[in-house]
């Protein structure tokens, strides 16, 4: 049985989560603030962690860096409120490992919940791996891992790769479980709005519905477009 | 009686004309004076001819000593009578009724009676011993007449005494003679002054009686009067026509002033027909509308006729404090604001606010009240929408705060719902105890967003115009539980002393509400600044008290942030004024909360340290 905490300050919403965690089969323990939720995590050393960002005392982004401090393979995943972009991406950048918004859906708290469970899995997942794909006039970049600074190099390859294959149709494929951080959206950026220049056309898919809403926000949608489906993203490039 | 008689007679006399008393003074004094001298002269004259005669007497009756005595000592009798008839011989017999001789033994030796000699007459007249003479008066029937004694002697001894009798009609007929003549003379004396006083008292008084007719032209509103005057008194004495002088003078001055007092009417009919203010004047006791300027017809929509004897507090509430002083000392009061801010209404019973000014005066001898009412009405409505403006922007700023404060139960209840849904779908039993615990939770968070909607929708709204009592907690507790966790979220400690025995005080609830969340909201800006400039600034705390101050209720919040420097803390309370960067906020936060402060009748006081903190206290006084 995994251990889970759950750091918030609201009761109702331990209670909840205390019921539903139970439910799923992980072994629960719950804090109302930040100072007592580390020195449970201390104790008992839960693999994954559910804080909510905005508390008293201590907030949530303190809490998931003295925890990465501690141990940074934890899978830590902030709850924030609606709307609360920039915290989320402060957390990402901190190296959390999702975020979800209050409201809490179920299906929210099971996509991050498989996120977790499969990361831990998968445990040592630092850098990732990217490999370069060409098949039926195609390009194929797939992502897997976290995408961060360390991961320049390897994309600059890729898309040099697609480049030199005059590649004007290229399929980003992330995996479920990666994430980007600010500084990895910076870089795919800057490839972009390269291979837009270009003329090449970019689908993304594959990733997680949070993460879509960053990158949208982050406007990376004005040099590729994102698709649920994979089969779309292939169709898209194939017709254009 | 006789006081009352007095008392008349005294009235009757000062109240005599001058006209009479001058004539009758100088008729009194010249004829006092003429009597006077009459009766002196008179008596001078009488002494002096009594004396006259007694001396002549003396003399007679010496010289009819001396010659009778030789006859005396040879005892001649016959030559005796001879003698003493020979004395009154011719004029004399008039002058003397009787002369007779006595010896030294008092027996008559000698008389001229022609009858007997009467009885003891020879008695009546004695030579006093240390005397040399003697004369007394006698009478003798119907006869006064002065005995003259006197002694016949021999060397030194006293051999007899000669008594002569002297007519006192003699005298007395010169005396009758001197009395008719002075009578006659004062009498004339009486007769030419009466003329001459009555021609000079009226000479006096007719410049005075010309004046007066004057004076009575004037009052009567005749002021051309004045060329004629100066010739009436030409003549008349210096003083006369100086007191003419400065009669003219003053009715120029008169006239001058009526001039005057009719412009200054003018004026002031004139501004009060066309002043800006309805104004009215009311009987002070009873409030009755007496009169009513054209503009309070237009705004209240009553004719003048329909005002006069309307009472004033149909139009609206009214009350007037008497100052407690007699009504003369009364109109010499300031004028007061009696009512500021209240509702009155037209005949069409639509409504207006009002601000009430009073003052007494009289009108046509009553006690009276001029009352303006000036119409704030547009004052008062842009006031509101002000607050309201202010509100909203407080609300926008809470937001955030809000939405995040709604997210929390919304949360609870979601995952509560999906819960139970799960666990049907799985078909797995929920232990009774859980789903119970659930079910009551999703029911009290609804409860709970539904507060605090109300609270929103309360804070929100605009207030009546009638003041309720309010007991100043309650504004307190509805702003915390609105901003409450956004403080603690921000590590600020809200401390409460907040006295549940404190009386309570007029005003509106969500109104305060607006005022204490204006000092909260610069309260935790306060402390934010000083976490700027602080790192390691601590314990922030925010500290609200309510306590009873007296007469009055107090309530006091404190925060340790940056506080306020000296040079602004008059300058907060300024409208648009902050120290905000732009677009952080406008600056009508403190300015709105004095006003509204100040609408209650309370008082805003500060104090501050800079970089210690401020506390802000407002007092109000209690309602009765």
């Amino acid at each position: 049985m995994r251990k889970i905490l759950v750091i918030d300050d609201e009761k109702p919403t331990l209670k909840m989560f205390r019921l539903f965690l139970i439910a799923y089969g992980y072994e629960v323990f719950i804090a109302e603030d930040g100072q007592t939720g580390l020195e449970i995590y201390k104790k008992e050393s839960p693999e994954i962690v559910f804080t909510d960002i905005k508390m008293p005392g201590m907030d949530g982004i303190e809490v998931l860096r003295k925890i990465k401090e501690t141990d940074p393979f934890t899978e830590v995943i902030v709850v924030t409120g609606h709307g609360d972009m920039d915290l989320a991406i402060q957390a990402l950048n901190l190296g959390a490992t999702d975020f979800i918004n209050k409201p809490i859906a179920k299906i929210a708290l099971d996509s991050a919940l498989g996120r977790a469970d499969e990361r831990i899995k998968l445990a040592g997942i630092q850098g990732n791996e990217i490999l370069f794909q060409n098949r039926d006039n195609l390009t194929t970049i797939d992502i897997k891992g976290n995408i961060t600074s360390t991961s320049e190099p390897f994309l600059s390859d890729a898309f040099k790769n697609a480049s030199e294959h005059d590649a004007s149709n290229i399929l980003l494929r992330f995996d479920e479980i990666s994430s980007v951080n600010g500084a990895g959206i910076a870089i795919l950026i800057k490839l972009l709005s390269a291979s837009r220049k270009e003329n090449k056309v970019v689908a993304i898919t594959g990733i997680s519905e949070n993460f879509k809403q960053i990158f949208e926000m982050a406007g990376i949608t004005r040099f590729a477009k994102i698709f649920d489906k994979q089969e779309d993203a292939v169709n898209y490039l194939t017709v254009s | 009686m006789e006081r009352m008689k007095n008392n008349i007679i005294f009235k009757k006399i000062s109240e005599a004309s001058l006209n009479r008393k001058i004539f009758i003074s100088t008729l009194a004094v010249i004829l006092l004076i003429s009597v006077l001298i009459a009766l002196f002269t008179r008596w001078i004259l009488i002494s002096s001819l009594t004396l006259e005669l007694q001396r002549r007497g003396l003399g007679i009756a010496q010289s009819i000593a001396e010659s009778s005595r030789g006859y005396m000592l040879t005892q001649d009798t016959p030559k005796l009578t001879s003698l003493i008839f020979d004395a009154r011989l011719g004029e004399r017999k008039f002058l003397i009724p009787y002369v007779f001789i006595l010896d030294k033994k008092n027996n008559v030796i000698a008389h001229t009676f022609t009858s007997a000699f009467p009885d003891g007459f020879h008695m009546a007249n004695s030579i006093l011993p240390e005397q040399n003479s003697s004369i007394k008066l006698l009478k003798m029937g119907r006869l006064s007449v002065y005995d003259v004694a006197f002694p016949v002697t021999e060397g030194i001894y006293q051999i007899g005494v000669v008594h002569v009798g002297l007519n006192k009609d003699h005298i007395d007929t010169l005396i009758g003679k001197l009395r008719t003549t002075f009578v006659g003379f004062v009498s004339v004396v009486t007769i030419i002054f009466f003329i001459i006083s009555h021609w000079l008292s009226n000479y006096i008084t007719r410049p005075i009686s010309e004046l007066t007719k004057v004076s009575d032209e004037i009052s009567r509103g005749n002021y051309n009067i004045k060329p004629d005057l100066k010739n009436k008194i030409e003549g008349a004495g210096s003083e006369v026509m100086l007191l003419a002088d400065s009669f003219i003078n003053m009715t120029n001055r008169i006239t001058v002033s009526q001039i005057k007092l009719k412009e200054s009417e003018e004026k002031y009919r004139h501004l009060v027909n066309s002043g800006p203010n309805p104004i009215f004047v009311i009987d002070r006791k009873t409030f009755e509308i007496l009169d009513a300027n054209p503009r309070a017809e237009e705004t209240y929509g009553y004719t003048k006729d329909e005002f006069t004897g309307m009472l004033f507090t149909n139009l609206g509430p009214f009350e007037y404090k008497h100052s407690g002083l007699s009504p003369a000392e009364d109109d010499w009061q300031e004028p007061q604001v009696v009512n500021s801010k209240v509702q009155y209404y037209k005949k069409d019973n639509s409504l207006l606010y009002v601000s009430l000014h009073a003052s007494p005066t009289r009108y046509k001898d009553r006690d009276a009240l001029i009352i303006a009412t000036t119409d704030i009405t547009e004052m008062v409505e842009k006031d509101n929408q002000l607050i309201q403006a202010s509100k909203m922007t407080n609300l926008g700023e809470m937001s955030a705060g809000i939405a995040h404060e709604l997210n929390q139960p919304l949360n609870a209840i979601k995952m509560a719902s999906e819960f139970l849904e799960m666990m049907i779908e799985k078909n797995r039993k929920i232990p009774e105890q859980d789903l119970y615990d659930v079910i009551k939770e999703v029911s009290c968070q609804v409860d709970r967003s539904a507060a605090i909607i109300n609270r929103l929708r309360d804070f929100g709204r605009k207030s009546d115009f009638t003041k309720e009592k309010i007991f100043i907690n309650e504004p307190v507790e509805g702003v915390l539980e609105i901003l409450g966790r956004q403080l603690r979220l921000q590590n600020i400690e809200v401390e409460l002393d907040l006295d549940e025995t404190i009386p309570p005080i007029l005003a509106h609830n969500n109104r305060l509400e607006q005022v204490i969340f204006n000092l909260i909201t610069n309260a935790r800006d306060a402390l934010n600044q000083k976490q700027e400039l602080e790192e390691d600034f601590a314990s922030r705390f925010i500290r609200i008290r309510s306590f009873r101050d007296g007469e009055r209720v107090a309530i006091t919040v404190s925060d340790n942030g940056i506080g306020i420097p000296e040079s602004l803390r008059e300058r907060i309370f300024e409208a648009f004024f902050t120290t905000k960067e732009m677009g952080e906020g406008m600056g009508l936060g403190l300015s709105i909360s004095y006003g509204i402060v100040k609408d209650y009748g309370g008082d805003v006081d500060i104090e501050s340290k800079e970089g210690l903190g401020t506390t802000f206290k407002l007092s109000f006084p209690c309602a009765l």
